[in-house]
């Protein structure tokens, strides 16, 4: 019990260091092999934790040697800040935040890459050869078997809703979600669910009754789910929780199946990048179909090259979950989540729907609502 | 084949050249057309977005306020994928909220409602359109004025232009090529009446001179017709050489024979007296015959245009005189009252001394032979002029043009040559003088007068 424990806080241990949260900076470096010919430099600024691109690093590092890698791991946010400061060190920007991302795409701090194989990139997934999304993640919940207990699992967000209000004492501080106002990602979420459906924010107010626990990673919910804090985790980033639910009997993954959030890394080599050759040969890399295998095989990121269909793929995920997933459409649309006064009203409302009297939950469901 | 040199040339760079100015004015006006079509097209997004916006500014907590709508963002990028800026602004022009501070826009407010401004901007190095709306807030509490900016890069516009260009473009280069193919077809077309008549020409018998007849079109048909006017010129000066030969021949072979016919009855004599008279009469025969030769030659010598004698500044008195003392004595042995009636002072024209010497002595010898007992030879000014009058017989009327052809003679008594009066015509033609021929003063004999131009100074 104590080894398995250590273990699972060992697991722990590596989701703390999750995005949209403020952690010291991490770092990977593969210098370069001296026999493979003249050394050539790359530096890699990204928010993705190192388990996840570890076999992504060194699967490229194995094929191009003579590459002296630099891997530093941020938050968004000190990634974002750090490139606003210093746009000509990093080769390579990967970041889950996606507006911000676009935000600098858009202001023209991102250098056109072309090439045959971005040409094949699926166009979605692609904005004016400039930036590329090569994850595809969903967002999930997260239950406890113990809610088995309360009432069958949600499949979808009308299950939960109904679940929340129909259980609202005895679920009461034991379910948990992203608080927008603290977290990146959480407002993301909230915006994107509150754009595709009006009533999201019955889901809101519902929340609030139940006294939901608002955190700020995915991985201080899974902290709690494993543990039996929680039963229900509402809003994880699926590629941090498939892993410890696959450590973890007593929980179980749901993906929606009415709609599902769907957020994408996006990749970008900066117009002053000081080696965008290197950078390039990366970003080639990292939608080769060598590089999505590694992605679909040895990471839970979700592999979107339109030839893979495997375990791991989000042509796989689509064929089990169709329509519903909700890629963010890679477009100006995303700048909106940037707008200060937009954030402000989104957040105003949020809090005001959370903080709803409970008793009028059911009437606010009407069409109404907004 | 060079331009100026060909007609083909000619009329190809005439009606090439404009087409190619009017080929070079409807691409300019393609290209300035497509860039306007593609703006307007595309300034509807920016319309558009601008009202999504504006819908969406509100009055909150003391201030404006936006709720941005995502799809304004979205609309105004097309599949070109183009970079998207927007910008709130309150009256005053202070930044409300946006992803750029978009500059203002200098145009004036529409007369009513919302003013809607399009413009380029350079932006942070992007050509960018820019679309402002300025409104104001229809609330009961606030009709705060505000402006809201969007702005997007130029690709989908450029993309929708070059397309439009190369429709447009694909349409003017077809109708060029069709123009041009068209314009050298006609062109050979209309300049093979000139091969057909280049070839007619070519193909003439060189000795014969009958007129073309070819169906021409007008313009060429003139030509033909000019043509066939300077044959039948020629015609008719090969007609009048082959009389003149003709009877050139006949009048030295009538002298000749009759030089024959005296010698060979004077050799069956044995008298030296005999041959004597035939010698005399002989003599007598080849020195006209002699003088017929001359005449004739100096008759064709007139009669070639090539021949042009150089006139100097003469006084016709002194020529009449002159004439007077040459035929003076032949004409008194012959009782013939020969005077001479000269204008006063000098009647100067330009001419040449002996031709008018000849002119006067063909005159005075036919007065003589056509049996005239009185000639004046007189001199006349303003215009200068030379009369020769006598009381002989005189000429018909209707006889006076038939005259001054050769060899025609006044009556048939074998004494003159016929060849007098066309060489004083000649003489007069020579000179540019007009030569009339009427009756004398009681209306008998005939009066010759030579009207000569008046000399210039």
């Amino acid at each position: 019990m104590t080894l398995r424990r250590l273990a699972r806080l060992a697991s722990l241990a590596t989701l703390c260091l999750l995005p949209f949260a403020v952690y010291a900076e991490e770092t990977l470096h593969l210098p370069a092999e001296a026999s493979a010919g003249p050394m050539r430099p790359l530096v890699i600024h990204a928010a993705l934790d190192l388990p996840q691109a570890r076999p992504l690093l060194e699967d490229f590092h194995r094929r191009h040697p003579q590459i002296d890698l630099t891997y530093r791991n941020l938050t968004t946010l000190a990634l974002h800040e750090r490139f606003l400061e210093r746009p000509d060190e990093a080769d390579v920007m990967i970041s889950s935040a996606m507006p911000w991302q676009f935000a600098l795409a858009n202001e023209g701090h991102a250098r056109p890459l072309g090439g045959p194989i971005l040409d094949a990139w699926p166009a979605w997934a692609r904005w004016r050869d400039e930036l590329v999304a090569f994850t595809f993640e969903p967002i999930v919940m997260v239950v406890h078997r113990d809610l088995a207990e309360l009432a069958e699992p949600p499949r979808n967000h009308a299950e939960l809703l109904a679940l929340l209000n129909g259980h609202r004492q005895a679920l009461a501080g034991r379910v948990a979600s992203y608080d927008p106002v603290r977290s990146g990602a959480g407002y993301g979420y909230a915006m994107e669910e509150s754009r595709l459906s009006p009533r999201y924010w019955d889901l809101v107010a519902a929340l609030g009754a139940a006294e939901a626990e608002l955190v700020e990673t995915t991985g201080a919910m899974l902290d709690g789910l494993v543990e039996g804090r929680f039963l229900i985790g509402y809003n994880l980033l699926g590629s941090y929780a498939a892993p410890i639910v696959e450590a973890n009997p007593q929980l179980e993954l749901v993906i929606p199946d009415d709609y599902a959030l769907v957020t994408q890394r996006l990749a970008f080599v900066p117009r002053r990048a000081p080696h965008p050759d290197t950078a390039t040969l990366f970003v080639d890399y990292l939608l080769s179909v060598e590089g999505q295998r590694t992605l679909a095989e040895r990471t839970s990121l979700g592999a979107i090259h339109p030839g893979l269909d495997g375990p791991g793929t989000a042509a796989e995920l689509r064929g089990r979950l169709g329509d519903a997933l909700r890629p963010p459409g890679l477009g100006p649309g995303l700048l909106a989540a940037l707008d200060r006064l937009k954030r402000r009203a989104l957040l105003a409302r949020w809090q005001r729907e959370f903080r709803r009297d409970p008793g009028d939950a059911d009437s606010a469901a009407a069409p109404a609502a907004d | 084949m060079t331009l100026a040199g060909s007609l083909y040339g000619r009329l190809l760079a005439w009606l090439a050249l404009p087409l190619l100015a009017l080929g070079a004015l409807l691409l300019l006006q393609a290209w300035f057309e497509a860039r306007d079509t593609a703006d307007r097209a595309y300034d509807r997004l920016l319309d558009a977005a601008t009202l999504a916006i504006a819908e969406q500014v509100q009055w909150q907590d003391e201030r404006l306020w936006l709720d941005l709508p995502p799809a304004a963002l979205e609309m105004l990028a097309s599949d070109a994928q183009e970079r998207v800026f927007y910008t709130l602004v309150d009256q005053q022009g202070h930044y409300i909220t946006g992803n750029a501070r978009l500059p203002a826009h200098p145009g004036d407010d529409a007369a009513s409602g919302d003013t809607l401004l399009y413009g380029d901007i350079e932006w942070h190095g992007m050509p960018l359109r820019q679309g402002v709306r300025r409104s104001r807030l229809e609330d009961w509490r606030s009709r705060e004025r505000f402006e809201v900016r969007v702005a997007h890069t130029r690709e989908g516009r450029d993309a929708l232009r070059i397309e439009l260009l190369r429709g447009n473009l694909a349409g003017i280069l077809g109708m060029g090529a069709l123009a041009v193919v068209t314009l050298l077809l006609a062109v050979r077309v209309a300049l093979v009446p000139l091969t057909r008549l280049r070839h007619a020409i070519r193909a003439r018998d060189p000795r014969t001179l009958a007129s073309l007849d070819l169906a021409l079109p007008r313009e060429l048909a003139e030509l033909r017709e000019a043509l066939n006017e300077l044959l039948a010129r020629m015609r008719r000066v090969r007609a009048n050489q082959e009389r003149f030969i003709g009877d050139a021949s006949h009048q030295l072979r009538t002298p000749l024979a009759g030089i024959s016919a005296r010698a060979e009855l004077a050799l069956r004599r044995q008298s030296p007296d005999e041959w004597r008279a035939a010698l005399e009469t002989i003599h007598a025969t080849s020195e006209r015959t002699t003088r017929l030769a001359m005449q004739l030659l100096s008759l064709t010598r007139l009669d070639n245009p090539e021949y042009r004698p150089e006139h100097r500044p003469l006084d016709l008195n002194a020529c009449v005189r002159q004439t007077v003392r040459d035929h003076w004595v032949t004409c008194h042995q012959a009782g013939v009252d020969l005077g001479a009636d000269c204008a006063e002072g000098e009647v100067s024209v330009a001419g040449t001394d002996w031709q008018l010497a000849e002119a006067l002595g063909n005159l005075v010898d036919n007065a003589r032979r056509y049996g005239a007992r009185h000639i004046t030879l007189a001199t006349r000014r303003a215009p200068p002029r030379l009369v020769v009058e006598d009381d002989g017989p005189g000429i018909p009327r209707e006889r006076r043009l038939l005259v001054l052809r050769p060899f025609h003679r006044g009556r048939d008594d074998g004494e003159g040559s016929g060849l007098g009066l066309a060489i004083v015509d000649g003489i007069a033609r020579n000179h540019g003088a007009r030569l009339t021929l009427g009756e004398g003063e009681q209306g008998r004999g005939l009066r010759v007068e030579l009207r000569f131009p008046e000399a210039s100074p």
